[in-house]
């Protein structure tokens, strides 16, 4: 498997990558996964004022799944939630050259930050 | 791959020692006759061609013209099966192999499945062994053929070859091995084994790739895959490549299992040994029935993909490189019973003539610590992750 260098990059950096506190105020989480696909991800933000101040994120998966993850929590840092809610994770996919047949699993990672709102305090999605 | 790199995937192939790379760059430069001319160039080529034939022949214990050359196991695996199933075209016919052989069995006997023949595929136990008792609770009266490799290519587990060679002597059903791994690591002995029928390679055991042989046991019936030329007994036809069947004699002189196969398993242990100071490892196949050089490991809660990924410098696989692109997980480890996450949380590890001791160590420090980096972000997920709640 080829892996371009954008991915190569934000699989390396895994700059957001671990959990906010426990406590910390306007917390939200959500996940999802698809086990036929071997791709859980979490993602964790801190929301003050309609804008998502920090992002952390979790996951398990391939590199692209797991650039993706690492490339999203770094896009939502800063985002109001308006923004946020309108993650489009083909446009993600698209940036990390993502191969086809791998774009649904990472519309998992689209899940995960949907499922942030749906749920506020114990954001869960778990897919199928 | 940088010289920097660590390699670990012999199984999948390895380097061509340069006393072969010198063997071929003679033939190539000097010797480019036919060897089925009769002119003097091509009885050259010739002499050239019969040497190597004696010399793979000597390692595997078997007599020269029971040896036909191919352009690899593959070719070998496919002339084995498809030329003694398709010989039988207009008969019933049954073929007995396990669901963990290479593809090259596999997807062969799928092929002849598509043509008619009634395939029985025999199931592995946990260690990753084939009990032969099976192999004969599976034979019947229509069986043609039986195919069982010698080492699995992605666990290194020896299977017990004679017995079911015996097995099979006894039901009067020809014996197919695939040895593309046991060459180097394990002592041959054809001629007086129950095999009627075994494929052998080049480029595993430092020769080149491209070339291959099957050796075919006396009265052993075979029609053809290849047409065109008289070459090979009329078993395979087409120009004898000389420079890569020199490469395979000289790799065949060079790999000596009783001066090779210790020390490969010495590197080998040494790998496993520093890899368990990982929490959780556990390796794959009966350790007390391997060959000396592959090594299979799972890393629970480990995505495979990523951890190959993560290795930087270290060039391991996720199991054959003949499926590696397959993102399904390894037939092997779940025809083990390893379940499809851990199957894919697995690596094989393969040290060869050119693997040292401190690659091996810097390479077990470098899959710990990409281990302990992707195991740290995924801290909470669930259990399935890790090989359970399925």
């Amino acid at each position: 498997m080829e892996y371009g260098s954008v991915t190569a990059r934000y699989f390396e950096a895994l700059t957001r990558a671990g959990e906010l506190p426990n406590g910390l105020p306007g917390l939200v989480s959500g996940e999802a996964e698809d086990r036929t696909l071997h791709v859980w991800v979490r993602f964790q933000l801190q929301l003050q004022s309609g804008i998502v101040r920090l992002a952390r994120f979790q996951a398990f998966g391939c590199p692209h799944a797991v650039a993706a993850a690492s490339k999203v929590a770094e896009w939502l840092e800063g985002r109001s939630e308006g923004d946020a809610r309108s993650l489009d994770a083909r446009a993600v996919c698209a940036e990390l050259e993502v191969p086809v047949e791998k774009v649904g699993k990472l519309l998992r990672i689209e899940d995960a930050v949907a499922a942030c709102w749906r749920h506020p305090a114990t954001g869960n999605d778990k897919g199928r | 791959m940088s010289d920097a790199d660590i390699y670990l995937d012999y199984a999948a192939t390895s380097p061509v020692d340069p006393a072969v790379t010198a063997a071929m760059l003679e033939c190539l430069q000097h010797e480019f006759g036919n060897p089925s001319s009769q002119h003097a160039a091509g009885r050259r080529a010739r002499r050239l061609v019969e040497a190597a034939r004696a010399a793979v022949a000597a390692r595997v214990g078997a007599k020269p013209e029971r040896l036909l050359f191919t352009s690899g196991a593959t070719e070998a695996n496919n002339l084995a099966l498809q030329g003694v199933l398709r010989r039988r075209r207009k008969a019933p016919a049954h073929l007995v192999t396990s669901r963990i052989e290479h593809k090259s069995v596999l997807d062969t006997a799928r092929a002849l499945a598509a043509e008619g023949v009634e395939v029985t595929y025999v199931d592995a136990d946990a260690d990753g062994s084939v009990d032969p008792r099976r192999v004969a609770a599976a034979i019947r009266t229509d069986t043609a053929l039986v195919s069982i490799m010698h080492v699995n290519n992605e666990t290194g587990v020896i299977q017990d070859v004679n017995t079911i060679g015996a097995l099979c002597r006894e039901r009067g059903v020809p014996f197919h091995v695939d040895a593309a791994q046991s060459v180097g690591k394990l002592e041959l002995e054809l001629e007086s084994a129950p095999i009627d029928l075994c494929s052998l390679t080049a480029h595993k055991i430092c020769g080149p790739k491209g070339v291959g042989a099957l050796y075919v046991a006396p009265h052993t019936a075979l029609a053809a895959q290849l047409h065109g030329g008289e070459q090979e007994r009329g078993l395979r036809a087409g120009t004898l490549a000389t420079h890569q069947i020199v490469g395979m004699g000289r790799a065949y002189e060079l790999a000596d299992p009783e001066a090779e196969a210790p020390r490969l398993g010495l590197l080998r242990d040494r790998l496993w040994q520093e890899l368990q100071a990982i929490p959780g490892v556990r390796q794959n196949g009966a350790p007390a029935r391997r060959a000396a050089h592959v090594l299979n490991v799972t890393f629970p809660g480990i995505e495979g993909e990523s951890l190959r990924f993560a290795l930087r410098g270290v060039a391991a696989s996720a199991g054959s490189a003949c499926a590696s692109d397959s993102p399904e997980a390894s037939h092997v480890l779940t025809g083990m019973g390893l379940s499809d996450t851990l199957a894919s949380s697995s690596l094989r590890f393969s040290v060869g003539r050119f693997t040292t001791e401190a690659e091996v160590v810097r390479a077990a420090a470098t899959v710990a610590e990409a281990v302990h980096r992707l195991r740290s972000i995924a801290k909470s997920a669930p259990a399935w992750c890790s090989g359970s709640g399925f």
